[in-house]
């Protein structure tokens, strides 16, 4: 069923969206748009392909592993920039969005292909553990990302600086809504994930019924979960946080809580989520050799 | 090209001259009928903007006649407009409609009003019934070359008056909507009134107005559809405000830095407030522009911000002219090719009449001939035909492109006998 299509097939595509959006910052037309919109719909069908093969290889894809998990997350955001596109066809949105699709991507390669633990767990709060984490992960991106676009968008006002070349954003408006939202709504997704993730690991038959609170892959997730829990708190109490800057500099915040938990969870100590038992090795759509996990799954 | 146009712009005659040339609709229409009966034969179209006043018309009256036609209806002596008239005829007269209608000899390059008008003419027109074939060609071919020039170009996506720039170009950049905002106008001067206007044409917006003459303001709300509101609610309104729009004749500014962070900063909690100040001197201090969430532009970075996208309409210039060009040489082509199509009809007539009697020698001759061996004959002769017609057809197709047809059709009917 080697259809030929890998990681780089989308990710090319993406570069190439990217590349485009970026000359339209000097040259802005109509073909310009069409071979971007083309570029980005190629990648989507190209990575939607790739995710649909590896469900019909492993049955627990596209969650099967963290670098499926990682390659899904690309995938949800790329969605999240054609909706946009549709809305905002001349906004440079994508100078934004795309690097970040790059990125998780770009990560994917370092993350293991080892069958994660969910995937022995009772099915059902592994997959929504690793669904709700997924999407909690995407929202707090796309909250970072309309930040920075508010905080550009504002330093442009505020210095004169609207016809700043063809750089076109959306209204201040529109990512404070979007910002503001972002992390209300990435608060009851990692909060689910968090706590998904425990009873998956409370229902886990034998030796490993429990929670490794001191794990740093738990303990990241924690601090982070508190702190979206805090910054809504902060919103609630403090009504200058309920919009405008304030609220970019807490999604920036809270990106950062993100990449310490992605980086712990990639580069860290990798036993954490990696099956067991089975020793299932992964099954690999590169080149590269399948790793297979020695130690216990824990969450 | 039978065609020809008079009148007057905003380059050649002031004001004056225009407003007493101006024709409203109904005089448009009454006008055009009165000159159909002068000009009987003529086809006629009036164009009548508050920048020119051009009257477009096909077939034989002079140039003068037209002028003439013109000044009666108005009443305006000749000697008051003597030498500002324009004449037009021909080729020009398409290049320059094209123009008209593509906002490129408008007073503000770019504006959209006047494609608008150029339909309206085009439309009083035929309902007079004044156009004929030639103008209806003329004005639509015009009208697409305004579209082009439209959707090929950025002319008329740069923005270059101050309250347009203000609403459209900086205030959308804050505004995703402006249904339901809190606009704040203090002042009841032109240019609130000017910006309230584009202000209308982008959303519904609450509008509040302030003004120490309460009649003045209270004038200004009625026509917005606002609320007026007495000037010692000035700093309540201005913590409820979105978008504020200040234009007051106050020698000083009225609302200092330290006003502001006293009575408007507490009672915003940071939310976002654009401000307009479009006042000369200026009515907020600029120091007020450094608090969390302000936005601040004056008169003198929003004439900046126009005189950026004046240059931006200029780079786009050449562009437009392209297409002006193209659309004029494919207009000029095709009349061309039109006024040869009596000739083209004659040519193949002639050689009709002598290839379809030799058919009819022949068959006449070969009576065994069956249907289809017939019918291939015919067609070798159509083929015939048609082989010797293409060179001086092609020909007189590549000399119409260029407008110099004349010399090969008169070659044509002396060559051939053609009936005139």
């Amino acid at each position: 069923m080697d259809s030929g299509i890998n990681m780089f097939c989308f990710s090319a595509s993406y570069g190439v969206a990217l590349a485009l959006e970026f000359s339209g910052l000097w040259a802005r037309n109509r073909i310009g748009r069409f071979a971007l919109l083309f570029s980005a719909i190629a990648g989507l069908i190209a990575h939607t392909w790739y995710l649909g093969r590896r469900v019909a290889e492993m049955p627990a894809a596209p969650l099967a592993s963290q670098q499926d998990w990682y390659v899904l997350a690309a995938w949800v955001v790329v969605i999240v920039y054609l909706v946009l596109k549709l809305y905002y066809p001349r906004s440079s949105m994508g100078l934004f969005i795309l690097p970040a699709v790059l990125a998780l991507v770009g990560i994917s390669r370092f993350a293991t292909k080892t069958p994660l633990a969910t995937f022995q767990a009772p099915r059902v709060w592994g997959q929504v553990h690793g669904v709700l984490l997924m999407l909690g992960t995407v929202t707090v991106l796309v909250g970072f990302l309309a930040g920075l676009m508010y905080l550009i968008q504002s330093y442009r006002l505020k210095h004169k600086q609207s016809s700043w070349g063809r750089l076109q954003l959306p209204s201040l408006e529109w990512l404070g809504k979007v910002n503001s939202r972002s992390l209300g709504v990435a608060t009851l997704f990692v909060g689910g994930g968090f706590f998904t993730g425990v009873l998956s690991r409370l229902a886990h038959q034998g030796e490993q019924n429990f929670v490794p609170w001191t794990d740093p892959v738990v303990l990241s997730l924690a601090a982070m979960f508190v702190w979206l829990m805090v910054a809504e708190c902060f919103r609630l109490v403090y009504p200058a946080a309920r919009q405008g800057q304030k609220v970019a500099y807490l999604t920036i915040a809270a990106f950062l809580f993100l990449a310490l938990v992605l980086a712990v969870v990639t580069w860290g100590d990798d036993s954490l989520h990696m099956g067991a038992e089975t020793e299932e090795p992964s099954v690999s759509t590169e080149s590269e050799e399948p790793k297979v996990s020695t130690s216990g799954g824990r969450l | 090209m039978n065609l020809q146009m008079v009148g007057c712009t905003h380059r050649e005659t002031g004001i004056d001259i225009r407003q007493q040339l101006a024709f409203d609709y109904s005089q448009t229409l009454e006008a055009l009928r009165e000159w159909q009966s002068r000009f009987p034969d003529t086809e006629l179209l009036l164009l009548s903007t508050c920048n020119r006043v051009e009257l477009y018309a096909t077939g034989d009256p002079l140039a003068n006649e037209l002028i003439k036609a013109l000044l009666d209806y108005r009443k305006v002596p000749v000697e008051q407009v003597e030498g500002r008239m324009m004449t037009l005829s021909g080729n020009e007269v398409v290049k320059y409609l094209y123009r008209v209608t593509s906002s490129l000899e408008s007073m503000v390059v770019g504006e959209p009003q006047i494609l608008a008008q150029v339909k309206q003419a085009y439309q009083s027109a035929q309902e007079v019934g004044s156009t004929g074939p030639l103008l209806h060609g003329l004005f639509q071919s015009a009208l697409r070359t305004a579209k082009r020039v439209a959707g090929e170009t950025s002319l008329h996506k740069h923005r270059v008056s101050i309250p347009s720039v203000a609403i459209s170009d900086l205030a959308s950049c804050v505004f995703e909507s402006f249904d339901g905002k809190h606009v704040l106008v203090i002042g009841a001067g032109e240019m609130a009134d000017e910006t309230l206007r584009y202000l209308r044409d982008a959303g519904d917006a609450q509008i509040h107005v302030i003004n120490r003459d309460v009649q003045r303001g209270q004038q200004l709300a009625e026509k917005w559809d606002g609320q007026y509101h007495g000037w010692e609610e000035l700093w309540e309104q201005l913590v409820a405000a979105d978008l504020t729009i200040s234009t007051t004749a106050a020698t000083e500014p009225i609302v200092t830095t330290a006003n502001f962070e006293e009575k408007v900063v507490p009672g915003r909690y940071q939310r976002p407030l654009f401000i307009l100040d479009l006042a000369v001197p200026r009515d907020f201090n600029p120091e007020v522009g450094n608090a969390l969430g302000v936005y601040l532009y004056s008169l003198d970075d929003l004439a900046l911000a126009c005189e950026k996208n004046r240059a931006a309409r200029a780079a786009e210039l050449p562009a437009a002219e392209k297409i002006v060009l193209q659309e004029t040489k494919r207009f000029v082509a095709e009349i061309n090719h039109r006024a040869t199509g009596p000739v083209i009809f004659e040519l193949r007539k002639g050689l009709e009449r002598p290839k379809n009697a030799e058919l009819e020698r022949l068959f006449h001759k070969l009576p065994e001939l069956d249907d289809e061996s017939r019918k291939e004959i015919e067609q070798f002769a159509d083929r015939l035909v048609n082989k010797m017609l293409h060179p001086p057809l092609k020909s007189l197709q590549d000399a119409s492109k260029n407008g110099t047809q004349h010399g090969l059709l008169d070659a044509l009917r002396s060559l051939f006998k053609l009936e005139n």
